[in-house]
C-alpha cells in the first residue's frame, strides 16, 4: 500500500513538526476556565488533539517493554490521582506472578471540584490512550480499560472518537475498552474500580483478609495524568516537572499546568486570586482532602514534596482557597454533610459515624450546639478514624480534624453560640445530596 | 494438637471485616479485654497483639460471630538468635 505522506501536511502541521520536542512535553494544550461546579465543559471551546496531530507532535507510540519500568523509575514518576505512589513500585508489584491482570486508566474524577483529568482527556485523548496501551504491553495485561465517571458525557465522546481514530489507523496495540462507571462519589476510588472490573460491585475496600486467595484476577489502576506522563517518558522525553491543578476562584474553576517550584502566591495570582486580598485558608485535595491556613502555604509552593514536609497533601491537585469573611466551620459542615450522604453504606463506622460527625458539625456551624458538642465531635473522630471498610470515613475525619486545627478560633466562637455571618454566605460549591 | 500460628513468640491480632460486621456485639461479650463497642454498637478492637489468655477467648469470638466478620491474624515470630557462629549470618536487607 502506498500512502501520500504529504497529503495531511498542512502549513500548521508542518509548523508543529518543526517545533522542538521539549516544548511539547507539557500536558495541556491550553489552560481552561469552567463553571465552579458541575461538568468539566470549558467555557471557551478547547481544541481536541486528533491522532494525526498527536503523531506529528510526538512521533509514533513505541512498544511498551520491561525497560520502560527503569525509565519510569529514573524519571521518579509518582501517581497523580491523589496517593502519590511511585509508579515503578506499582509496576514491579504487578510483574510478580499472579492472576490475570487488568490495567485501568482512571478518568473518573469523583471529587466534585476536580476537572483536571476530564480537561486532559478532552484536549489530548491520545496521550492518555498511549499511556494505557504502553502499560498494558509492558506488564502483559489481559485487559486494558479506560474507566470514566458516569455523568461525564463530554469526556466519553472525546475518548470514543479518539478510539475510533486509532482503530481506523490500524496501529498495532492492545484492545482498549471504555467503561462508563457509575456517577457516585466513590466510583473513582481505585479499589472500587478493581472490584467492578472483576465482576463485583463498584464499592471500595480497604484491605483483604489474611489468607485470601492470591491467584484471583488482579487490577492495576492509574490516574489518566500519570499514564499521559508514561506516554511521554516512553518516547525518551525529559520528565515533566509540572502537574495539572484545578483551582477554584470566586468566579470560576481553572485547570492549569503548574511547574514544580512555582510559589503558591504566583499560582493564585495567575488564576485571578489576590485581587481582593489573600485567602484565609486553602482546601487542598477537595472534599476528601484537608484545610491548611494560608499563612502556612503563603511562602511555600503547592508541590506535593513541600506540602508533605508540612504534613499536608495536594491530593488529586485541587486548590480551593477560602476568602476572608467566609466561615470555615460552616463550609466544613456542608462538606461533612455531603460526605455522609456519599457513604458506600458498607460498614457501621461510616453508616453511623459520618452522619454523627456531620450532625455535630451542623450544630456547631449554626451556633446551636449543646455544651460539650466539640468534645463529642473529637471523640467521634477518634472512634471513626481508621475503622471503615474503605478509606472514605478516613477522608471525612481528616477533613474535619484539619478544620478543627485551621479554624480553631472560629470553632470556639461557634461552640459558645456566637455563630458568624459566614454560615449564610457559603462559598464552596458543595453539591446537594438526597439523604 | 498444635494449631497453626501458635508458635512460641508469634503475635496474634484480632481483626474485623467492617463491611461484614452488623454490630451484633457477641465479640465484645466474649473478649471484653480486647473488644469494646462504640456508641453505635460496632466493635473497636484494641490496637495491640493479644496475650495468651485473650487468644483463646478471641478464638471463641471468631467462631461465635454470626456474620463471620472476625478473624485472627498471626505475624511470624522473630527468627531465633543463631546458636553457633558458622555459617556466618548475613543480615537481612532492611525493607
Amino acid at each position: 500500500m502506498t500512502l501520500d505522506r504529504t497529503a495531511w501536511m498542512t502549513p500548521e502541521r508542518t509548523e508543529l513538526l518543526n517545533q522542538p520536542l521539549t516544548e511539547s512535553t507539557t500536558l495541556l494544550l491550553h489552560s481552561v476556565r469552567l463553571g465552579r461546579s458541575g461538568s468539566a465543559d470549558p467555557w471557551e471551546l478547547a481544541a481536541t488533539e486528533n491522532l494525526v496531530d498527536h503523531t506529528v507532535r510526538l512521533g509514533a507510540r513505541p512498544r511498551g517493554t520491561a525497560d520502560l519500568i527503569d525509565a519510569i523509575e529514573r524519571a521518579e514518576l509518582t501517581g497523580h490521582g491523589g496517593a502519590h505512589v511511585p509508579v515503578a513500585l506499582k509496576w514491579r508489584a504487578a510483574l510478580r506472578p499472579g492472576g490475570p491482570l487488568t490495567i485501568a486508566a482512571n478518568g473518573a474524577e469523583s471529587e466534585p471540584l476536580s476537572a483536571k483529568d476530564a480537561t486532559l482527556m478532552r484536549q489530548r485523548p491520545h496521550l492518555v490512550l498511549d499511556g494505557l496501551a504502553l502499560a498494558a504491553e509492558a506488564l502483559g495485561a489481559r485487559r486494558a480499560v479506560l474507566w470514566l465517571h458516569g455523568d461525564d458525557t463530554g469526556t466519553l465522546y472525546a475518548m470514543q472518537s479518539a478510539l475510533t481514530q486509532r482503530r481506523s489507523a490500524r496501529s498495532p496495540e492492545p484492545w482498549l475498552e471504555v467503561v462508563n462507571g457509575p456517577g457516585h462519589y466513590l466510583a473513582g476510588e481505585s479499589s472500587a474500580i478493581g472490584r467492578a472490573l472483576n465482576g463485583g460491585p463498584t464499592l471500595p475496600t480497604a484491605r483483604p483478609r489474611q489468607g485470601a486467595p492470591t491467584d484471583g484476577p488482579r487490577s492495576l489502576v492509574h490516574n489518566v495524568e500519570t499514564l499521559a506522563r508514561v506516554a511521554l517518558i516512553a518516547r525518551g522525553l525529559p520528565p515533566v516537572r509540572a502537574a495539572l491543578r484545578t483551582v477554584l476562584t470566586p468566579v470560576d474553576r481553572q485547570v492549569i499546568e503548574v511547574d514544580d517550584g512555582t510559589p503558591a502566591t504566583e499560582v493564585l495570582a495567575r488564576t485571578g486570586w489576590l485581587h481582593g486580598g489573600p485567602p484565609q485558608a486553602v482546601l487542598l485535595g477537595g472534599f476528601g482532602g484537608m484545610w491548611a491556613p494560608w499563612l502556612d502555604i503563603e511562602g511555600s509552593t503547592f508541590d506535593e514534596v513541600s506540602l508533605k514536609a508540612a504534613g499536608l497533601s495536594i491530593g488529586a491537585g485541587i486548590i480551593a482557597p477560602l476568602p476572608r469573611g467566609a466561615c470555615g466551620v460552616a463550609e466544613t459542615a456542608e462538606i461533612a454533610g455531603y460526605l455522609a450522604g456519599m457513604s458506600a453504606r458498607q460498614c457501621g463506622p461510616c453508616l453511623f459515624g459520618l452522619p454523627a460527625l456531620a450532625q455535630s458539625m451542623r450544630l456547631l456551624a449554626d451556633g446551636t450546639a449543646p455544651r460539650g458538642e466539640q468534645a463529642r465531635l473529637l471523640d467521634d473522630l477518634r472512634t471513626v478514624a481508621g475503622r471503615g471498610a474503605c478509606h472514605h470515613p478516613d477522608g471525612a475525619t481528616r477533613l474535619i480534624a484539619s478544620a478543627l486545627a485551621t479554624f480553631e478560633h472560629d470553632f470556639t466562637e461557634h461552640a459558645h453560640g456566637r455563630a458568624c455571618n459566614g454560615s449564610r454566605r457559603l462559598t464552596l460549591p458543595v453539591p446537594a445530596v438526597a439523604r | 494438637m498444635k494449631r497453626r500460628g501458635e508458635d512460641r513468640g508469634a503475635q496474634t491480632w484480632l481483626r474485623v471485616d467492617a463491611a461484614a460486621c452488623d454490630g451484633i456485639g457477641l465479640c465484645a461479650h466474649l473478649t471484653p479485654s480486647a473488644v469494646e463497642l462504640d456508641r453505635w454498637g460496632f466493635p473497636v478492637i484494641v490496637g495491640r497483639e493479644l496475650d495468651r489468655g485473650e487468644v483463646s477467648a478471641a478464638r471463641r469470638a471468631v467462631r461465635a460471630c454470626p456474620r463471620k466478620a472476625l478473624w485472627l491474624e498471626t505475624t511470624p515470630a522473630p527468627a531465633p538468635a543463631p546458636t553457633h557462629a558458622w555459617p556466618p549470618m548475613v543480615a537481612p536487607p532492611v525493607s
